[in-house]
């Protein structure tokens, strides 16, 4: 195996290349499902943190009527289980490594789970697909919750004083006036999320996907040049980001113009 | 309850933070009769905001009592959004919806709190504008208006309720100095009109040309309350004398 790079590795990958061709659609389809499981989690995260349940909130006020101000009874009256549940998800989720979690949804989760072992578009294994969905879901939704929180908290707070003070409810109010503003300022966050996937999708090889990365893999097998094979993926990867990284900054300048109407 | 047919009555308002560390209201205790034109002076940092704001629990005390059309306010049962319709506020900076027209801005609390028809809310709205010579901006986005384009409106859109009272927090304190008189002469307006009104600010000519109220807080206390003339021309309180000799 030469480690130079040789024109005719090139050529004898070419009866493979149908492989690169499935890794591109796989990689793209896989992007694609992730972002929209992980904007529909990042969602529910969301709205878990900012959720007012309280259930131990009747200790706030002490057995004079007066507000507590100190003290654990004060703050387990400020207890929120939801939140608590949604922040440790984050949390979890943003501190071990993608590969890691990948591994664990595939040899853990889905090992108690049987998935039917069917292909779909002719060559993508349902049973390898599916779990590399939910394992990058499952993650790019911890990621993109904290963009959408932070979109919503980068909107003034008078926004809210002034819906509330004209009478607005609190659900109102964060579907009439924040999340509106809030959803402008992070699409382009949104779609530099969907950017990151396409190159984070390259560890579900591990598991078997048969993505761009597990077409070099079987392309190195069969024709024994690795650094070939590798160019190529690594030259798709750009092909498939750097456009669409261009393509949204060109919208979030336009969409910056508009602010100046 | 314990109103005498007032407006507001506030009894015992206390709010602290840090633990008591801060009194940004020291039991303030206060009525606020129907067609009042309250203003509140004093230096910053006297908790005359804390005051405003907390007359419609933007603050929440920490304790004492709001007494609104005879109902505690401030008492946890109470439907807050229902008492809010009836109090308009006005901010400092406006707090336009930046992403809507002013159109829009105005019909949407009477169209999504108050159930009112589109045509009708939006009709109410023209009118509104008018009073203020704003109705050709309808269309405009809050972006498009100076601020004391913007300042009228976000006192329309709070009219635009039929609030019984209306809270003015620093209206003309961002503005430039040319754009004040525009928003104290819609305000003077409202004020002759009738509507009950609670003024915080720092325009000493209209508090004494158009309050019938003055109050002089400091340190989180009201220090003196009186007619406009006697606290401006024959105040007691030393801190409210020093403080007058320094803003006129």
């Amino acid at each position: 195996m030469s480690q130079i790079i040789q024109v005719k590795n090139f050529s004898k990958m070419l009866p493979y290349i149908q492989l690169f061709e499935q890794g591109v659609v796989v990689t793209v389809l896989l992007s694609l499902c992730t972002v929209v499981i992980g904007f529909l989690l990042a969602l529910l995260l969301t709205g878990m943190r900012m959720s007012n349940l309280r259930p131990f909130r009747f200790l706030a006020v002490d057995r004079n009527g007066r507000l507590r101000d100190r003290g654990f009874l004060r703050s387990l009256s400020r207890f929120n289980p939801l939140s608590f549940l949604a922040t440790a998800y984050v949390e979890i989720l943003r501190s071990t490594p993608v590969i890691v979690q990948i591994a664990v949804i595939y040899y853990g989760v889905f090992s108690l789970i049987k998935l039917p072992s069917f292909r779909f578009f002719g060559f993508i294994k349902f049973d390898r697909f599916f779990p590399g969905v939910v394992a990058m879901g499952m993650n790019s939704g911890a990621y993109l919750c904290e963009i959408i929180r932070s979109g919503i908290q980068s909107i003034d707070g008078g926004q809210t004083e002034a819906a509330r003070s004209l009478g607005l409810t609190q659900g109102q109010n964060f579907r009439y006036i924040i999340l509106p503003q809030a959803i402008k300022n992070i699409l382009p966050a949104i779609a530099n999320e969907f950017v990151v996937i396409i190159k984070e999708s390259a560890v579900t090889y591990t598991i078997g996907v048969q993505d761009i990365m597990a077409a070099v893999n079987s392309i190195r097998s069969a024709t024994f040049s690795l650094l070939e094979p590798l160019l190529v993926a690594t030259a798709i990867y750009f092909c498939l980001c750097f456009p669409t990284s261009k393509l949204i900054a060109y919208f979030e300048r336009r969409m910056r113009r508009g602010d100046k109407r | 309850m314990a109103t005498n047919g007032n407006l507001i009555s506030v009894q015992n308002l206390k709010m602290y933070y840090n633990r008591g560390a801060i009194k940004a209201l020291d039991d303030v205790s206060i009525d606020i009769h129907q067609g009042d034109v309250m203003v509140v002076i004093g230096p910053s940092g006297s908790g005359k905001s804390t005051f405003l704001r907390s007359l419609n629990l933007l603050e929440t005390p920490t304790e004492g009592h709001i007494f609104f059309d005879g109902v505690d306010i401030t008492a946890r049962k109470v439907d807050l959004n229902l008492h809010r319709q009836k109090m308009g506020m006005v901010f400092q900076h406006f707090n336009l919806f930046p992403h809507m027209t002013i159109l829009d801005n105005m019909t949407l609390a009477p169209m999504k709190v108050k159930k009112i028809p589109q045509a009708q809310a939006e009709q109410k709205a023209l009118e509104l504008l008018d009073r203020v010579g704003l109705k050709d901006r309808a269309g405009a986005y809050p972006i498009q208006l100076s601020g004391g384009q913007k300042q009228r409106v976000a006192i329309v859109r709070a009219l635009a309720m039929e609030p019984e009272v209306m809270l003015f927090d620093e209206p003309t304190s961002a503005l430039d100095p040319e754009m004040v008189g525009e928003v104290l002469d819609v305000m003077k307006e409202l004020a002759h009109m009738g509507m009950t009104m609670v003024v915080v600010t720092h325009e000493m000519g209209f508090a004494r040309e158009v309050g019938n109220r003055v109050l002089f807080m400091d340190e989180g206390k009201i220090l003196e309350e009186g007619a406009p003339d006697q606290i401006f021309n024959h105040p007691k309180n030393p801190r409210l004398q020093d403080f007058l000799s320094k803003v006129l």
